[in-house]
């Protein structure tokens, strides 16, 4: 049966939620999307339903937290509540009816990113976690790691600095860079105390995008299929099967050639016999 | 009586300490603030509004600087709220919290700056309201008060405390029909509105008479003309602002 973190919300079942619950973690810039977006065709293409989900996609709250942003009166512990009411939202109303289904569900952060921003802004951590107490353990929790030296030249040189990103609301008299770097190093060091606490599976994004995908599905095929996961190997072919096929492919590669060079070369007019097998004798009998 | 002679911030200790690394964001909660916070708490139709907007006229006539602040009533939750409410989205969670972010940034913003600045701030329904509504609608009771952590300690609440049927009485006539999250119809205790209504206003009469002696809320019969619940509460009142004449903005 799976477990929340400690408190149950009124009418939530745990029972009979066959689905998987996976997170993919990380700071702005990890490249989480990224990843989910190779993710989720791969998985759907071994047959399994997707959910994925992500912050402010609540159809509660989404909305009222992105307009609340674009103006600059969203206070800390307002901005902390609003986020958790988005996830509740989700929670409710997508994961735990997709896991129900028994989708695999990929969310985009999960509470411990709201966790990690709302401990970055001062709040007081036994109280955050205890408003996220009623989520639910998920299958596998993993952490995209990557350093501020590594991330700086993928902001700098695609989307640029966002003043959220760039925890601007909690460093206004600084610039933006320097708000971006001390903001994501506070981030950085809350999410390595998280990922200690919560067993995170850390994973070294400054990797290029595909390897970091074949690690992750690696470790999602454990927890989707581990019959598949833990097969053997296939066995590669022998020295012997191998120069055997070689010299099979060579003498066809010569066969072909030298007819393509012969002068005799002619396509057939009319098109070659077909021999139907006459019908078994199974006590049917054709039309014809 | 539950009275306080200075504001105490906590049991739910606000804001909490920040890190020595954030220097720039001001640490509230430590401190004693200047102001005095009274809030009214009760079941609708227990009169609650009209001795707190009495007492308003009152505070106001004597030269004090006064702010008013009503539950769910933040211009930044407002939209979401209201669509939850409209599009029937809210679960008894969702419900909470999206009541705990609009209170978070009318504390933010309404209550806060104003108590630091020395105003009397007067709140129609308070964290008590969150409390009794949502384990009325099943959600934890310690969950709950630990979500609303981050309040102020009123300086007085009233409890207007009314039997159900009273409340009933004055409410039938004066409104059109009860609303579908007020009435709790969305716990489908019940098809009719009005015995949906009755029934989890009960539920929330029983988490106020549970919270009297937990919170220290003062008492006031509601059931007495509203002259005599006005004469109690400002007595009340005037006791907590003879400590404190530098609110008053008028000599």
């Amino acid at each position: 049966m799976r477990q929340t973190y400690g408190k149950m919300l009124p009418g939530m079942r745990l029972t009979d939620l066959p689905g998987k619950l996976i997170v993919i973690e990380g700071t702005d810039g990890a490249g989480r999307s990224t990843q989910i977006n190779l993710l989720k065709p791969w998985l759907e293409e071994l047959g399994h339903a997707v959910l994925d989900t992500g912050m402010t996609r609540s159809r509660l709250a989404g909305e009222g937290i992105r307009r609340a942003k674009e103006r600059n009166n969203l206070g800390r512990v307002t901005q902390s509540l609003f986020y958790a009411t988005d996830f509740i939202d989700r929670l409710e109303k997508e994961i735990v009816p997709a896991l129900r289904a028994g989708f695999i569900v990929l969310t985009d952060r999960y509470i411990y990113s709201l966790m990690a921003r709302a401990i970055v802004r001062g709040m007081d951590t036994s109280w955050i976690r205890s408003i996220y107490s009623v989520a639910l353990k998920p299958d596998a929790v993993f952490y995209l790691r990557i350093g501020i030296e590594q991330l700086l030249p993928r902001v700098v040189f695609s989307r640029g600095f966002d003043y959220w990103e760039s925890g601007m609301d909690l460093f206004p008299g600084q610039d933006i860079y320097e708000g971006f770097c001390n903001y994501q190093a506070a981030l950085l060091e809350e999410f390595d105390k998280l990922a200690q606490e919560y067993k995170f599976e850390i994973v070294d994004a400054s990797a290029a995008a595909d390897a970091v995908c074949d690690q992750l599905k690696k470790k999602i095929m454990e927890i989707v299929d581990p019959v598949r996961a833990l097969a053997p190997a296939p066995r590669p072919a022998d020295e012997f099967v191998n120069s055997l096929a070689a010299k099979i492919v060579a003498s066809l590669a010569l066969r072909y050639s030298e007819l393509e060079n012969s002068p005799a070369k002619t396509f057939p007019s009319t098109p070659p016999a077909v021999s139907v097998p006459p019908p078994r004798g199974n006590g049917l009998v054709s039309g014809i | 009586m539950g009275i306080t002679s200075s504001i105490h911030v906590g049991p739910f200790e606000i804001f909490y300490p920040l890190k020595p690394s954030v220097s720039s964001v001001q640490q509230y909660g430590q401190h004693n603030l200047p102001g005095r916070l009274f809030v009214v708490e009760g079941i609708d139709g227990s009169g609650k509004s009209t001795q707190l907007s009495l007492l308003h006229k009152w505070l106001e006539t004597k030269g004090y600087g006064v702010v008013f602040s009503e539950w769910n009533s933040s211009p930044l939750v407002k939209d979401t709220t209201k669509l939850g409410k409209k599009k029937k989205l809210l679960t008894p969670a969702t419900f909470s919290l999206v009541h705990a972010t609009d209170f978070a940034d009318r504390t933010e913003h309404s209550i806060l700056p104003f108590l630091k600045a020395g105003a009397i701030v007067l709140c129609d329904r308070y964290v008590y309201t969150a409390f009794a509504r949502d384990v009325a609608r099943g959600m934890d009771g310690e969950w709950v008060r630990d979500l609303y952590k981050f309040a102020v300690k009123p300086t007085v609440a009233f409890y207007f405390r009314v039997p159900l049927e009273t409340a009933i009485g004055r409410l039938v006539g004066a409104r059109d029909g009860f609303k579908y999250y007020e009435a709790g119809l969305d716990l489908g205790l019940t098809g009719d509105a009005e015995d949906s209504f009755r029934l989890f206003q009960g539920r929330i009469l029983e988490e106020y008479e549970k919270m009297i002696p937990e919170f220290g809320l003062n008492v006031i019969d509601a059931t007495r003309p509203v002259e005599a619940q006005q004469a109690q509460v400002r007595k009340i009142v005037q006791l907590q602002l003879n400590t404190a004449k530098e609110l008053r903005i008028r000599p």
